[in-house]
């Protein structure tokens, strides 16, 4: 039998936890989002990286939580904690330089891995005011790698999302906004940026220097025609990798009777 | 002896007076001073200026009440129980309230400056974003920026002046009437022990003028000062106490109780419109006291809140047995 779940096993949900998982390396200090790349993170700790430390934004600092918190403000985050206090100490751990990765989210990305997270359309006369950036530029600003969990549809994939909430690799300089490369802007503060988006139609990452998004892989049962349609701008599939690796059984397995039994982020199929 | 700080949960309210700035402890729905939120709402409080790190369904209690003019903050939602913060955006859309948006590592700056006496704080974060777009400095646009409680910029950029590292960016100390606290326990002097995560209650009760503390329980002082090494927030900071157990709900509180998922849920699906909040006002807030708020949600609902003392949460084991 094969180690990896056959295509009835698994739900989209698994295979982005199972493809974000991957991304953590061991040792590695992570910055963690509320929802599935909690879920992720967790998997990554129980699998190919026991040593990872895991920072909840709200004031736990490397928290082994025995029961998945639903938040970072969760009681259950600081369970087993090296220490818990508060967002001036994880805020100024990050801008220090201590994170290697983060999870993040977004309602809109654009080509340079540019987010939003604030409002659709005009700012100053929205079609619909979103929840704001919160921490995601912060994270995004000081970590060495982000990664972004998204929705994949055409409306998301924008030539230029309605507000910059959380930087990308080509961003605006002020006062004019003329787009300049993240190197210029960020100085001494300069440490990477987005490294993955990982959409429920594939996994992206970005050209270094050109800062432009290309297609790594994608998802059983998509191709890389239909992942352009699904973009407003023109994505490079030209170093496509093949299809993103599926769940292993024991990936499922850990996913829904360890982390995730009661479905809170992940349902089962 | 020094004044008895003893309030009640009316009078705090009275304490925060129409065109207030404001502020709250906690994050997102944990540990959030709903009871004094709820009088607030019943005393129909007008013009507040909300000046927080991170927003919350408290926050939009008091923009759904039409109590709030201007709120300056990164975030506002109801985490997994509700994706953004309906009542705020159907007030931006109508334009009846002024947002100034600001990232949240730089609202914690902002708020450590304050509390350290410090006019502004200096960051890299956030740099290349609209959130520095100078078209969108909404205090400024709308004539606001006085120098007194509204800074004169929004931000200012600068190059470090002592080791050549490039751009910051320079953001104001924020300038807080009132900070309102939800903690487990408060001393009979003030003394403050916050259980787990502080958040940014510190900062919070340092910067305001006026420190409110509501409470689960009010403690002999000599008990918390006995383990001075545990407190968080020293009493001379604190200027009323009130004591209102279960005050937080719905939010959670650790070491006591958990976040009321459905009782979110419903309130975001429900006040989406002008007219589901006024019901769901006329159903949970007027007329009511926390007495009475606490009697309709009901003891098994309380229950099934109730944090595991060794554990300091409910494990969903037990909560789903209740």
């Amino acid at each position: 039998m094969s180690r990896f779940a056959s295509p009835d096993e698994y739900g989209l949900a698994d295979l982005l936890c199972c493809a974000a998982a991957r991304e953590v390396q061991d040792n590695e200090i992570v910055f963690a989002g509320t929802g599935l790349p909690m879920v992720a993170i967790m998997l990554a700790q129980k699998t190919h990286a026991p040593d990872l430390k895991l920072i909840f934004e709200a004031g736990t600092l490397d928290g082994r939580p025995p029961e998945l918190p639903t938040s970072v403000g969760d009681a259950r985050c600081e369970i087993g904690a090296s220490r818990a206090s508060g967002l001036y100490d994880t805020f100024s751990i990050a801008q220090r330089g201590y994170v290697d990765l983060g999870f993040l989210g977004g309602a809109e990305v654009d080509q340079y891995g540019n987010v939003n997270t604030t409002c659709i359309g005009d700012y100053l006369d929205p079609e619909l005011r979103l929840t704001g950036s919160g921490g995601n530029p912060d994270i995004n600003s000081f970590a060495q790698r982000t990664v972004f969990i998204m929705a994949h549809e055409r409306r998301r994939f924008v030539e230029n999302v309605s507000y910059i909430s959380s930087p990308g690799w080509r961003v605006k300089q002020w006062p004019g906004g003329k787009f300049v490369h993240r190197r210029e802007l960020y100085g001494a503060a300069y440490r990477g940026g987005p490294s993955a988006i990982i959409s429920t139609l594939g996994v992206f990452r970005f050209d270094p220097e050109d800062g432009r998004m290309y297609l790594d892989t994608f998802h059983p049962g998509t191709t890389p025609e239909k992942i352009q349609e699904q973009c407003q701008f023109t994505l490079d599939t030209s170093r496509t990798q093949g299809e993103t690796a599926v769940p292993t059984r024991e990936e499922l397995q850990l996913i829904h009777e360890v982390l995730d039994p009661d479905e809170i982020f992940i349902p089962k199929v | 002896m020094e004044k008895d700080k003893r309030i009640s949960v009316q009078q705090a309210a009275e304490v925060i007076k129409n065109g207030s700035s404001l502020t709250f402890s906690g994050f997102t729905i944990w540990r959030r001073p709903f009871s004094v939120v709820c009088e607030l709402i019943r005393q129909r409080r007008k013009g507040l200026h909300l000046i927080e790190v991170n927003g919350g369904p408290h926050t939009e209690f008091l923009v759904g009440a039409g109590c709030v003019d201007i709120w300056e903050s990164c975030w506002v939602g109801h985490e997994l129980y509700g994706k953004y913060g309906a009542n705020l955006s159907r007030k931006v859309a109508e334009k009846k309230i002024l947002v100034e948006d600001y990232s949240h590592a730089e609202m914690v700056f902002r708020f450590a400056a304050a509390a350290a006496g410090a006019p502004y704080a200096v960051t890299q974060t956030s740099l290349g974003t609209d959130i520095h777009n100078p078209k969108y400095d909404m205090l400024g646009k709308a004539g606001l920026r006085d120098g007194k409680r509204i800074p004169k910029s929004k931000y200012v950029f600068t190059d470090d002046p002592f080791f050549d590292a490039g751009q910051q960016v320079m953001v104001p100390a924020v300038k807080v009437d009132v900070a309102l606290l939800s903690v487990q326990q408060v001393g009979e002097e003030g003394t403050v022990r916050v259980n787990g995560q502080y958040y940014s209650d510190p900062e919070a009760a340092r910067t305001a003028d006026i420190t409110i503390v509501v409470a689960e329980e009010i403690v002999p002082e000599e008990y918390l000062r006995r383990n001075a090494d545990q407190n968080t927030i020293p009493g001379f900071e604190v200027d009323y106490i009130v004591e209102c157990p279960y005050g937080a709900h719905p939010s959670g509180m650790f070491g006591r109780y958990d976040v009321d998922g459905p009782f979110l849920k419903k309130f975001y699906s429900e006040t989406r419109t002008q007219e589901g909040f006024d019901a769901f006002a006329k159903e949970w807030i007027h007329g009511r006291d926390q007495i009475s708020y606490l009697e309709k949600l009901g003891w098994s609902r309380m229950l099934k809140l109730r944090a595991n003392s060794a554990m300091n949460y409910c494990p969903r084991e037990r909560k789903r047995g209740n």
